[in-house]
């Protein structure tokens, strides 16, 4: 292949970053959201799959992706350099929640039972799978790794679930939407959990892209795809494996608890 | 014979074929079926550990490949997910719980947290299964393998895996073989011991067929196997049948022939009596005539006429006598009657002429007084052939005893004579049991084998008492007919 094909592929392809956020082990839902993207933006779409929020992150902001499905902390730690695509609806609002999770059948009502725990992280830079918990401890002066007698970090919210079902964590901190998900699609593995405690709502991870880009042909092309999705068929589909309502155009201001949870855990040098 | 003694029964060798061969097939089929199972289950247990081994190691081999790097993080979460995607791989194996432990031998995760946690020291007996060294222990008593694999890096060990499997499947899968082993060779067995009865029975049928016409042989009817039954047989004992057949055939034209001659001898006998009859009544015939001459001539004188009726009275007398009993033997209408005295004692009338003309010395004693409950003509004749055949045996102005009597309610009756006592084999024939029904050899004279056949046809007994260089007593014993004994019990 010659150099300017090449370079040519390289311009029409658009890459779509996906943090664990939600469930990436699902091919079929990859699949699909593939191919919807391609036939809706008319580029060929490539999903870029990492480990950790992190990895994705950096790809974002190194700008080799036009846009990723992030965290809400990821966007608020780097509110400069980025900007929202669109943020996901789910049961009618752009919001969720993190829950503090334990064995089924353990006697926990806060997260103050929990001490001494050898407690599931979903990510280090993930909001309702460290952040929020870490921030809850923050307001009591204290570290994680303060308070819990050991901390894990899955890299997966499935993960979290796993661990705190089969024993290996005691409790665990988990997004909300991707536990109220899997109690339908697998509601074996989460029945062997419960929900000890609630976070407020908090904005829903969003899409985003570097704040430069923000008006560029393939991030506009992924932004009418992605606020669209609930008019297509095809979307709709996808949406409805995700178990979302769609994507809508939210403000940036929707990730000011979480930057202020941020900044609260940050305060105590973490 | 049906009343054999019960130890014989005991003794192997007089088994019958038809039992002994399937019992040896099914005690070679027990044999080898437990010496293959033997060696099929030791083959099984040695292929099993060695498969087992071998699943082990590539258990461990996977396992340990893919935890090092986060045993040495000392990644909890990785490690418990390794252990948990591995429980889909290594299903064969059916592993019941993996502990890694670190370096310090704190567990970092296990496959089954709840029963292990994380960041404690597993329990001592947990651990005790294990030997630092052995790689995979098997312990069939608890249906587990303990498998045991050290975790280094950078030739240091930075943890352990420690697994226990459950190989009841594999436990189950041996009793299993040797179960349908088992049953299979027992089946066997069965079927080869009933295939094998049968198969003796069907090969001993023309030696059964033998045995019933051997056995109709010895109560005197020989028959000969009919072609059709020959023709069906294998060349062996189509051989043996075709041989016998033609023995049958010589002993029945040897009998036939022997019915002849006894029908010979009758005639030569009944000669010699009618010649001795002759010559007995020819002597008073002389006198008689003389005494008739004298009559003639002198009838007139008193004393010539009393000597000469008294002479003719005593020759008349005499031939009257022997006409008697003469008839009293021959009678054609004779009916089963009672031995009398007189009956034995005619005898000695109908022998006195064979007597007289050897000059043998007739010494005769006859004990019996009233009617005896045996047969009295076969008796009769018996006893008289008896007599002749001493008379013969005798040499001249020698002597011939007869004694009659009754012992045990039998009567007994012996007769002796000077001859040169009787060969052995004759003496054998005489008695042996049913002997009578084949008549002795030619050179014996017909004379003994009607004495042993009618012996034989009233149940009696012929004894040798003696038989030397100086003579012989034969002993006729015959036992009353059995209403006799139940009217005297």
């Amino acid at each position: 292949m010659s150099r300017t094909a090449t370079a040519a592929n390289a311009l029409s392809a658009l890459n779509f970053g996906l943090t664990p956020v939600f469930l990436t082990n699902d091919l079929e839902l990859l699949t699909r959201l593939k191919a919807y993207l391609s036939r809706k933006t008319g580029r060929d779409v490539q999903l870029i799959q990492r480990r950790t929020y992190e990895e994705i992150t950096a790809l974002l902001l190194s700008g080799q992706l036009d846009g990723a499905w992030i965290c809400g902390y990821p966007f608020a730690q780097f509110r400069q350099q980025l900007s929202l695509i669109a943020v996901p609806v789910w049961r009618g609002k752009p919001l969720y929640q993190s829950y503090l999770i334990a064995p089924k059948g353990r006697v926990a009502t806060s997260i103050e039972d929990l001490k001494g725990d050898i407690h599931a992280f979903s990510d280090p830079n993930s909001n309702s799978g460290y952040l929020v918990t870490a921030s809850l401890l923050a307001e009591r002066k204290l570290r994680p790794d303060q308070f819990f007698r050991q901390t894990i970090f899955t890299y997966g919210h499935r993960n979290v679930v796993r661990a705190v079902a089969s024993g290996l964590a005691q409790s665990g901190s988990v997004d909300g939407y991707v536990w109220e998900v899997m109690s339908s699609l697998e509601p074996e593995l989460t029945a062997k959990t419960e929900i000890v405690a609630v976070s407020e709502l908090l904005g829903f991870p969003p899409v985003a892209c570097l704040r430069t880009q923000r008006l560029s042909e393939a991030v506009e092309l992924l932004h009418k795809a992605l606020i669209e999705m609930s008019e297509d068929d095809e979307g709709r589909h996808v949406l409805n494996m995700l178990k979302l309502d769609g994507f809508a155009d939210e403000p940036e201001t929707l990730f000011d608890t979480i930057a202020a949870k941020m900044m609260l855990v940050r305060g105590l040098g973490s | 014979m049906s009343g054999a003694n019960p130890v014989s029964r005991l003794n192997p060798m007089t088994w019958p074929l038809s039992f002994k061969v399937p019992l040896l097939v099914a005690v070679l089929m027990f044999t080898v079926s437990a010496i293959i199972t033997n060696r099929v289950l030791a083959r099984l247990e040695e292929n099993q550990e060695q498969h087992l081994q071998q699943l082990a190691s590539a258990y461990l081999d996977g396992l340990s490949a893919s935890l090092i790097p986060s045993v040495f993080r000392g990644d909890v979460w990785e490690v418990f997910d390794t252990l948990d995607r591995s429980r889909e791989r290594y299903r064969g194996l059916n592993v019941r719980w993996t502990i890694v432990t670190n370096a310090e031998g704190k567990i970092l995760a296990a496959s089954d947290p709840a029963k292990f946690p994380s960041d404690t020291v597993a329990e001592k007996e947990v651990l005790a299964h294990f030997t630092a060294g052995r790689e995979v222990i098997l312990n069939e008593d608890k249906a587990t393998a303990f498998l045991l694999r050290p975790l280094p890096y950078q030739d240091r060990e930075i943890g352990k895996i420690y697994a226990e499997a459950d190989i009841g499947a594999l436990l189950q899968e041996r009793s299993d073989v040797l179960r349908t082993l088992l049953l299979t060779n027992l089946l066997l067995t069965f079927v080869l011991a009933i295939v094998g009865y049968l198969a003796v029975l069907r090969m001993m049928r023309p030696v059964r067929i033998m045995s019933l016409h051997l056995d109709q042989a010895s109560q005197g009817k020989i028959n000969l196997i009919p072609d059709s039954i020959v023709m069906r047989q294998s060349s062996e004992f189509r051989r043996l049948f075709g041989r016998y057949n033609v023995l049958s055939q010589a002993v029945n034209e040897r009998e036939f022939l022997a019915v002849q001659l006894a029908e010979e001898e009758k005639v030569a006998s009944l000669g010699r009596l009618a010649s001795g009859m002759a010559h007995e009544i020819n002597n008073p015939l002389g006198g008689m005539f003389n005494a008739l001459d004298a009559l003639k001539k002198h009838g007139t004188r008193e004393q010539v006429r009393a000597t000469s009726i008294r002479l003719l009275e005593h020759g008349l007398t005499g031939i009257r006598d022997l006409v008697r009993s003469t008839l009293a033997s021959y009678r054609a209408d004779q009916r089963p009657r009672d031995l009398t005295m007189v009956d034995l004692d005619d005898l000695r009338l109908l022998v006195k002429p064979e007597a007289k003309r050897k000059r043998l010395n007739l010494e005769w004693t006859n004990e019996i007084t009233e009617a005896v409950h045996v047969p009295a003509v076969p008796v009769r004749d018996a006893v008289l052939n008896l007599l002749l055949n001493a008379c013969a045996s005798s040499a001249e102005d020698g002597s011939v005893k007869f004694h009659a009597r009754i012992e045990s309610g039998a009567l007994v009756v012996d007769v002796s004579d000077q001859g040169g006592g009787l060969p052995a084999h004759i003496r054998e024939y005489l008695e042996r049991n049913g002997a009578g029904s084949v008549p002795l050899d030619k050179r014996s004279g017909l004379g003994l084998w009607i004495v042993k056949r009618l012996c034989d046809e009233m149940n009696g007994k012929l004894i040798v008492v003696k038989s030397s260089a100086s003579g012989t007593t034969i002993r006729l014993v015959v036992q009353p007919k059995l209403a006799e004994l139940e009217d005297a019990a």
